[in-house]
């Protein structure tokens, strides 16, 4: 038997075949735009998918049926007008010409949304209980409400099947209207609609059935549910099978999608879509019990990432089929490599949850480490073609994921590439981010350059800071400097970084400064570095104190992150304090002292540690591009209307022959930003070198 | 003097000649009947000699021209030399003709002497380094006592001295050339190969017919045995055919198992036949052994096991699974012999009767017969790879225009590339097509070719019996064994249809304009020909056409058309796994580096498994329809 039997094994789910058993689930794209139509850039995006060999993409994650579900938060898909028809034309067509199925997720919210904006709706829930994910209020809907929604439900299944699409998914899962209904903890109507199991039933049972009803048996009806709310007063695993059970005995639903947790908590949420502190397929024995009592197949999706993992659960029997969404949103080839024998090309999700971090903030879902996903319309390619122009030498300095990238799409342009790394490892900032506990799988990204790079044959020169003459010598047509920064710490004199009184956090993380016993760490930045360097501290047995000017700890990392930092960092007692900024540090005997000030009363106050970090961003290293700048054919300068429009530069087009060059530079050596800014400064520059 | 012994000498060389060959032939018929037409055969001698032999030999021009002058220069010094000197015949004009003929052999005896000073390495020693020396002996000594004849020099010369150096070149000539060639020497090879192609076993070869040689078994015949255990249960005209070998060696310098240091040399195989055909052991042997094994240790008679089943035997089974049936010898031997088909049917009593297939045969069989193909998938996955595809099946359409047989290779996840690369094909010329969905089965290849011609036969039967109920006008295949079963060997068992290689077939649809091609930008090409494709069945072209169609010029390999090399993937080679020195596809893969490209273009499932088994640092392997479909410029969509 083949490796991946299981994986290419097709599946009928109610009258269609998909060829393979992967699915891209529902995940909200946030990039239907004009009233929530889909775009030419929705529609690449998930033709990619399809090309790439995916089985089944569940697209429009939280896509709205009816108007009192605002669609413009999160830009998701409007299936609340025949207006959207065409535009499933477009995208069904785009997918089915690949071999893809496509199907879309639709729901009503309920009070899991905003009311402060667009239609300053009036959300519904069915007892008007407050969500706190949200902070949304709602009011009690009405059975007459509740009649249009599920009419709504029926007409907008209508429209997925007039525009072509293979089937819907009701969703019932993250504390949408239908599980609203459903869940104890938030339905206390004493009405036919609430109480007893029947009556929370009703709702659900009353969608499916127009639904049902509207489209026929010929187009799927599937429905996804969690496996266990993990709230006390939630529903429990065996709530759910009961559930799972009842609705699969009217023989409407065509499979189940299950996922595990609840989501009306930042504490649950981050359950839902779980980073890398989870371990692999941390709920699949919650989709498994599910499998056990319904007769629809089963789609599980959480943290599956790499083929065997999928072949090994699909192999085991415990669900139909895996989903593996962050998997390609991280790689949308992941399954055409699997089939070609490439499994070390695949990029693999390392669940940074830069996608759906973004998401939560309402912008549009980008990788960290994939940068032409979701920008395939603007002409970023997946994959990578040779140049049929000149064959160049190009120099990279600096191996951070600036430097990687780009001497990745060089070499695969055909270049020939040279690639200068002062440390004796690649990586950069992502090295440091992987050491943290919990930050391992960073490292992830790092892996996959060094794999590639090793097959494109890039002369990899480490444990080698380039100077100019270094650089010179290699005769250039290309320079790329992408040589990072340094922490800066030195920003405030009166910290006393220049008398050694403060170290920073890459000092720390980097294992160059021990660890002290009683450690402040001033953190003014608040993403992932300084809640990494007091987890890394209080892990090493250090007390901690976190403090920040900012309003909280880790204020600018996304909802799907911070929880999993704030279970690491309580149980270690690390103290958390915010609103202070580091004023000076003195020392005193064989102590420090760190005066803070309170940013809002100028109160002054004194902590007296052994060990002060400073976590205060970077600043960009450039003395190398001074000292290139003037020497090279275009100055340095980026053209960045070019850049911007995914063109080619056009000073690509100057001859650099003899002692000629082109200079560019990179990600933080140009300002300080993050790993997803660097690979895409780097792709969107070099893709047509 | 002179005049009294020569009449004794020749008619006595000539009776003793008679005598061996009635012996030899008694030994050739140990062998089992075979219907050849004994008259027909006879008549087409001169064709088949001239036309056909003649193509072969005059691959290497020096032996071609050497053997013109040497052979026919024999011939004809032969019959004059009965009429001058037998008959003593006192015509002038004979004589002289008798000089130019002894003339003509002498030059070409110098060749031959020339080829021996420092022979290759493929050439047996032995007696056959004796053989120009022979030859000259023959010519000078005829030459000699003819000048008298022609009164050029007085007869004086007969002076008894003279007279007996001159006897004892004849007799040494007329002993290597009249007795030799029925008694085992080097000279049989004329008399037996002539007989060989007069009633050869595979006559349609010789009018460009396709057959392999493999003649099905008959299950209801008692008589019949089950393959061939002693060298008596070859058929009476394969005994002939092995005793005409000249041991040239060609096809051992051809054979890819000998190259890769496996126990097999295809030279040394016919050889030991001979040996078994007339009893003795192999010590007298004068050229390259079987790789790692000696000389002197094996031995056999006509009626002795070939494979014995305790001891050592003629052969050792390892000999037989080492051959991947690619017929490199079976090309390039000069007297026309037979290789394979003598392997296979020696395979077919050791799996037939004794149930020992090597290695992951046994279970390739029971795959076989369990699933209907050979690793054992689920035999309802076999569209798998066309879920999305949308294929029309013929057991829904009953009807199309072309039928696609998808292979074994419908498994496998590299194969399932080429495959959807030809559907793409097809679509885009419009192609009425359809496929037998999960009806298909093997098409019996592996199993033949392991000896198995039971299950080969069940599956043959069945495919048929599933082809017969639907109407289609042609079979295209990507599979090239699957292509050269159905096109070759169903015939046997009622099963006739038109089938097209896919190479051949795309390239009709661009002839007939049914295709357009994108300038092509892609890396350099080199094409590696499928032995089942080219040599088993003569299409070299097509796959060289339709990549330039596609405006890619193929730097061809040194060994490529009829003396390509094989992969290593044929006649179950890779299941019986015999080890050797190296592996046949490194070898190929070595070829194709050698000519620089980027990129080998295949058109067989097997070889591009065994091509890209080898690791990298290789040149892409792509089949010809994944490159021809990147070319493909598809018409837009009627909007
Ligand atoms: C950016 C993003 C948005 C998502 N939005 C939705 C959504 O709207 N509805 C939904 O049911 N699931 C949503 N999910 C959850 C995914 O469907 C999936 O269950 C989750 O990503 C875990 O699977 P994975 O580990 O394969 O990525 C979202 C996930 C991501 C990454
Ligand atoms: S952003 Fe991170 S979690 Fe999201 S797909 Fe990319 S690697 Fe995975
Ligand atoms: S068929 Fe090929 S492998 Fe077999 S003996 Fe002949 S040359 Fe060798
Ligand atoms: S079998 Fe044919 S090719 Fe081989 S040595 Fe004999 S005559 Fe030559």
């Amino acid at each position: 038997m083949s490796q991946f039997d299981a994986i290419f094994q097709p599946i009928q789910i109610g009258k269609l075949t998909i060829r393979n058993r992967v699915v891209s689930t529902a995940h909200a794209e946030v990039h239907a735009t004009d009233g929530g139509m889909t775009t030419d850039r929705y529609v690449k995006y998930y033709e990619e998918k399809a090309k790439g060999g995916c089985g089944l993409c569940i697209c429009g994650g939280s896509s709205v049926v009816s108007i009192d579900s605002p669609q413009a938060w999160w830009s998701s898909v409007n299936l609340s007008t025949d207006r959207i028809i065409p535009h499933f034309q477009n995208l069904a067509d785009a997918v089915h010409k690949h071999g893809g199925k496509i199907m879309i997720q639709i729901t009503h919210m309920g009070r899991r949304s905003r009311w402060d904006g667009y239609n300053w709706t009036t959300l519904v829930s069915p007892s008007g209980i407050r969500e706190p994910v949200h902070r949304s209020t709602c009011k009690t809907i009405e059975p007459e409400e509740i009649q249009r929604i599920i009419g709504d439900y029926a007409k907008a299944a209508r429209r997925a099947k007039e525009g072509g699409l293979d089937g819907v998914e009701l969703s019932a899962v993250h504390q949408h209207l239908i599980d609203q209904f459903w869940s104890p903890r938030v339905n206390k109507r004493t009405d036919e609609w609430g109480g007893s199991y029947e009556n929370r039933m009703r709702f659900g049972m009353e969608v499916l059935k127009a639904v049902r009803e509207e489209v026929g048996p010929d187009f799927v009806v599937g429905m996804r549910i969690c496996g266990d709310e993990f709230h006390p007063d939630g529903l429990t695993h065996e709530d759910m099978k009961q559930i799972a059970a009842y609705y699969d005995a009217t023989g409407l639903v065509d499979f189940f999608g299950v996922i595990g947790s609840g989501c009306d908590t930042h504490n649950t949420l981050a359950n839902v879509i779980p980073n890398m502190s989870y371990p692999p397929e941390p709920f699949l024995h919650l989709a498994a019990g599910i499998k056990e009592v319904v007769k629809a197949p089963v789609i599980h999706a959480q943290n599956i990432k790499d083929p065997n993992q999928a072949q090994r659960i699909l192999e085991g029997g415990y669900v139909d089929m895996v989903g593996m969404t962050r998997a390609h949103i991280a790689d949308p080839h992941i399954i055409a490599k699997i089939k070609m024998g490439q499994i070390d090309q695949i990029r693999q999700c390392v669940g940074a949850n830069y996608c759906i971090d973004r998401q939560y903030q309402g912008l549009d879902v980008l990788c960290i480490q994939n940068a032409a996903t979701s920008r395939e319309y603007m002409g970023l390619p997946h994959i990578i073609g040779k140049t049929e122009g000149v064959v160049r030498k190009v120099v990279v300095v600096g191996g951070g994921p600036a430097g990687m990238e780009a001497a990745r799409v060089a070499a695969e342009r055909g270049h020939q590439v040279v690639l200068f790394e002062g440390q004796a490892q690649l990586g950069g900032q992502i090295t440091l981010a992987a050491k943290a506990p919990q930050r391992d799988q960073m490292a992830g990204i790092t892996r996959w350059y060094q794999l590639e790079l090793a097959r494109l044959n890039v002369d990899l020169r480490l444990n080698t800071y380039a100077d100019e003459a270094q650089i010179k010598a290699e005769q250039p047509d290309i320079v790329i400097l992408a040589v990072g920064g340094k922490p800066f710490i030195e920003q405030v004199p009166e910290w006393g970084a220049d008398e050694g009184l403060i170290v920073s956090s890459w000092d720390i993380l980097d294992g160059k400064v021990e660890p002290g016993k009683n450690v402040l760490v001033y953190d003014t930045i608040c993403e992932f570095t300084g809640m990494s360097t007091a987890d890394y501290l209080s892990e090493k047995g250090s007390k901690v104190e976190l403090v920040t000017d900012d309003v909280k700890p880790g204020a600018a990392i996304g909802g799907t992150t911070f929880p999993t930092y704030y279970r690491s960092l309580y149980p270690k007692e690390v103290i958390m304090t915010s609103d202070l900024a580091l004023h000076k540090v003195y020392r005193e005997d064989e102590q420090l002292v760190a005066v803070l000030e309170n940013e809002y009363t100028g109160q002054l106050e004194e902590r007296v540690v052994d060990q002060v970090v400073v976590e205060n961003g970077v600043r960009p290293d450039e003395a190398l591009y001074y000292a290139l700048k003037q020497q090279s054919l275009n100055k340095g300068q980026i053209d960045i209307e070019a850049l911007y429009a995914i063109q080619p530069q056009p000073c690509l087009s100057e001859s650099t022959a003899g002692d000629d060059f082109l200079l560019f530079r990179i990600g933080d050596c140009t300002a300080p930003r993050n790993t997803h800014a660097a690979i895409y400064d780097a792709l969107r520059l070099c893709k047509d070198f | 003097m002179l005049n009294q012994i020569l009449p004794l000498l020749i008619f006595g060389a000539l009776l003793l000649a008679v005598v061996g060959g009635v012996r030899r032939i008694r030994l050739w018929r140990n062998g089992r009947p075979s219907d050849v037409p004994i008259m027909a055969g006879l008549a087409a001698l001169p064709r088949r000699y001239l036309v056909d032999l003649h193509h072969v030999v005059a691959r290497d021009k020096y032996i071609s021209n050497t053997h013109v002058a040497t052979g026919g220069g024999f011939v004809a010094a032969a019959i004059l030399a009965i009429l001058v000197h037998g008959l003593q015949l006192n015509s002038q004009i004979l004589a002289w003709a008798l000089l130019a003929a002894t003339t003509s052999m002498f030059v070409g005896a110098l060749f031959v002497a020339k080829r021996r000073v420092q022979p290759p390495e493929r050439l047996s020693k032995g007696p056959w380094m004796r053989l120009p020396k022979s030859l000259l002996a023959f010519s000078i000594g005829f030459f000699l006592v003819t000048l008298p004849v022609t009164g050029l020099v007085p007869a004086v010369l007969g002076a008894w001295v003279l007279a007996l150096i001159l006897s004892v070149l004849i007799i040494w000539g007329l002993g290597e050339m009249f007795f030799g060639m029925t008694w085992g020497g080097p000279m049989k090879h004329a008399f037996a190969g002539a007989l060989h192609l007069a009633f050869h076993r595979r006559a349609e070869r010789f009018n460009g017919g396709r057959s392999t040689g493999l003649k099905p078994l008959h299950f209801d015949d008692q008589q019949q045995p089950l393959g061939v255990e002693k060298p008596s249960e070859f058929t009476w005209n394969q005994l002939l055919g092995f005793d005409a070998c000249v041991q040239c060696g060609r096809c051992e310098a051809m054979c890819p198992a000998f190259a890769a240091g496996q126990p097999l040399n295809p030279k040394k195989l016919i050889q030991d036949m001979v040996v078994g055909l007339a009893g003795g052991s192999d010590a007298a042997y004068a050229g390259s052994p079987y790789p790692g094994k000696p000389l002197g240790e094996h031995q056999g008679g006509p009626f002795a096991s070939i494979i014995a089943r305790e001891g050592q035997g003629l052969l050792d089974a390892e000999t037989l699974w080492s051959c991947t049936t690619c017929r490199a010898c079976v090309e390039e031997c000069p007297m026309m012999i037979e290789h394979v088909d003598a392997i296979v049917d020696m395979r077919r009593h050791l799996t037939l009767e004794r149930g020992q297939t090597p290695n992951k045969g046994a279970e390739v069989i029971d795959n076989l017969i369990a699933t209907d193909n050979p690793n054992g998938f689920n035999p309802a996955s076999r569209m798998n790879w066309a879920a999305d595809l949308a294929l029309p099946v013929l057991s829904d359409v009953k009807r199309t225009d072309v039928l696609l047989w998808m292979g074994d290779g419908a498994f496998d996840m590299r194969n399932q590339r080429s495959l959807r690369a030809l559907v793409k094909i097809l679509r885009a010329a419009k192609v009425d097509f359809a496929v037998l969905g999960n009806e298909e089965r093997d098409s019996g290849d592996v199993a033949r070719r392991l000896g198995d011609e039971a299950t080969f036969q069940s599956l043959a039967k069945r495919n048929i019996t599933t082809l017969a109920q639907y109407s289609f006008r042609s079979i295209v295949t990507c599979d090239p064994h699957s292509f050269h079963v159905l096109k070759n060997e169903y015939s046997d068992f009622g099963g006739q249809y038109v089938v097209y290689h896919h190479s051949t077939f795309i390239n009709h649809l661009r002839q007939t304009g049914k295709l357009n091609f994108a300038p092509y930008k892609g890396g350099s090409v080199t094409y590696h020909d499928p032995c089942y494709l080219g040599r088993y069945n003569g299409e070299y072209d097509a796959p060289r056409d339709l990549l330039a169609a596609a405006g890619i010029q193929v730097i061809e390999m040194e060994r490529s058309g009829f003396r390509s090399r094989c992969c290593g993937g044929g006649g179950g080679a890779p299941i019986t796994d015999i080890p050797g020195k190296q592996r046949i596809p490194d070898m190929r893969m070595e070829d194709i580096k050698q000519t620089g490209a980027e990129i080998v273009a295949v058109g067989c499932p097997q070889c591009t498994a065994m091509l890209e088994g080898v690791v990298d640092p290789r040149p892409e392997v792509l089949d010809i329809a994944e490159i021809i479909a990147k070319q493909l410029v598809e018409a837009e969509e009627a909007a």
